[in-house]
């Protein structure tokens, strides 16, 4: 594992000094053509850790997210995961960054013409795992999430709920060193909104870093876990 | 590596079946493309039957000077046939001028006039093999300048007007093969491009799970090299088809005979991968 040892720098003062970081903003800022994006963000993630990151619509959530997963390059500063930072790394080289965060997604992004199982074997078909070992994986994560009996249904087989566990199945089948969810409970009622924190929350306690963006702060209040608000473009509170 | 590589061989196969409406319009272009260049195909390889034909009809006849004798005329046969653009040559001596003059018009020459007032001559028949246009003037200027030879008589314009026209099918069929192989590489590349456009969720899913740009594009390209193959088939199956039933019924028509070689298969094959495989990449390179 190529994680590198957190160091406390300004205001991040939150950081699990101990412990690896696997995401590090550093004086990050991105711009729009028309308006900010973010501005000079500062935080870190550490191994281990369960952060939100929560705001309102258009604060730049959703910036933050591409940032980490580079599909956005910072104007100022560098973002760093799992030991890649932004400023060094060169295009053709992002997916090998990708392969190191587990994405969760509002709108599932499940492929509608594969099923279940080869949904969410793709990710080790694309590391060129051989097909008994993924068989193998595959099975296990499902099992884990009890969606084994699924396998050979289409996403559109499935409920809202039970999709969410495939995308999450997916991003958990390949080791990720974070799980990036981006609004996983926009689509899902209260009950299995409040069931998917607690799948996510188990995530975590097995080892890996989760960070959760969500604009329903109900939802993430009061489970001790570190929240990040974002008001136009700025961390406001860490 | 081999089971990356097997995953993208076995989706680039899946493809074809998740996206058969656009695949069965692009294998219908590949087809309806193929067949056409496949045709031109057989015609040029078929052209130089009817040339071959008109070229055994070719006639040089050469009279040599009257004082010359049979000996003579021997060495400058002799030295006539010595050409490479020469297939043969047939010997007229005086007396079988004579006997062919008698044929002809009834009347024995010699009793008419008391001596015989033909010369001697030689028909002079060309190669008929080859694409190549046949030039005869070189050919008539060598003859010409030959010690014993007086006049060369040959059906020239008629030749070169014929050549002429065969030069012209020929580059014709040439240009029209360019174009349709053009034509069909661009309307590859565009139902593969509508295919990739349907599939513009399943890229950016692809790209944000990890995947290089190659582990997207193959199975692109391999579908667009299948789908091609595919239509390649089915247009050397309709060819081969229509071959058999025109070789049929033609030869109570004409003298002709279509043929088809092994190789023709072949070269459409390799025009089919090198299609797809064109147009597949410059589509997938547009999203990618």
């Amino acid at each position: 594992m190529l994680f590198f040892y957190s160091i406390s720098i300004g205001n991040l003062e939150k950081s699990q000094v101990g412990f690896f970081t696997v995401i590090a903003f550093n004086g990050v800022s991105y711009f729009f053509s028309k308006e900010i994006g973010v501005k000079d963000v500062n935080f870190e993630i550490s191994q281990d850790e369960f952060a939100f990151l929560i705001g309102p619509t258009g604060s730049g959530k959703t910036t933050i997210m591409r940032l980490i997963y580079m599909d956005l390059m910072p104007d100022e500063g560098f973002v760093t995961v799992g030991g890649i930072s932004s400023n060094k790394i060169k295009k053709r080289k992002i997916p090998m960054v990708r392969r190191k965060i587990g994405m969760v997604f509002q709108d599932y992004h499940l492929l509608s013409d594969r099923n279940i199982f080869e949904n969410v074997a793709l990710p080790l078909h694309m590391v060129g795992i051989r097909r008994d070992e993924v068989r193998e994986r595959v099975m296990n994560m499902l099992n884990e999430l009890n969606i084994e009996e699924k396998e050979k249904k289409k996403p559109f087989e499935l409920s809202g709920g039970e999709q969410q566990r495939v995308c999450i199945a997916r991003a958990l089948v390949k080791e990720p060193e974070v799980i990036l969810a981006d609004e996983p409970t926009g689509n899902l009622d209260p009950v299995a909104a409040h069931d998917l924190i607690k799948l996510l929350e188990n995530v975590n306690n097995e080892g890996t870093a989760v960070f959760m963006v969500s604009h329903n702060y109900n939802l993430i209040k009061n489970r001790g876990h570190r929240i990040l608000e974002i008001q136009m473009g700025e961390i406001q509170n860490q | 590596m081999i089971d990356k590589i097997s995953f993208l061989l076995i989706e680039g196969f899946r493809n074809l079946w998740r996206h058969k409406l656009t695949a069965s319009t692009s294998i219908f272009s590949v087809f309806l493309t193929l067949f056409l260049i496949g045709i031109l195909i057989i015609v040029g390889q078929n052209s130089h039957y009817p040339i071959e034909y008109f070229r055994s009809k070719y006639k040089i006849e050469v009279f040599f000077k009257k004082d010359t004798s049979d000996a003579q005329e021997k060495i400058i046969i002799e030295k006539i046939r010595e050409f490479p653009e020469v297939r043969s040559v047939t010997p007229i001596t005086k007396k079988d001028a004579v006997r062919i003059f008698k044929d002809q018009f009834g009347e024995d020459v010699v009793k008419m006039l008391g001596y015989n007032p033909l010369p001697g001559s030689a028909v002079v028949n060309i190669n008929k093999d080859g694409f190549e246009q046949v030039n005869l003037e070189p050919l008539i200027e060598e003859i010409q300048s030959l010690n014993g030879v007086d006049i060369v008589r040959y059906q020239g314009r008629l030749i070169s007007r014929l050549e002429r026209f065969y030069q012209m099918m020929i580059n014709l069929l040439k240009i029209s093969t360019g174009v349709i192989l053009l034509v069909s590489i661009v309307v590859i590349s565009n139902t593969i491009k509508l295919t990739i456009y349907t599939c513009r969720e399943l890229i950016k899913t692809l790209q944000l799970l990890g995947a290089t740009k190659m582990f997207i594009k193959v199975p692109f390209i391999l579908e667009g090299i299948f789908q091609s193959i595919i239509g390649a088939s089915l247009a050397f199956f309709t060819i081969f088809g229509l071959m058999k039933a025109g070789n049929h019924y033609l030869p109570q028509l004409v003298t002709l005979r279509i043929q088809l070689d092994l190789y023709f298969g072949i070269g459409l094959l390799i025009i089919s991968v090198v299609i797809g495989f064109i147009g597949s990449y410059r589509a997938v390179s547009k999203f990618l």
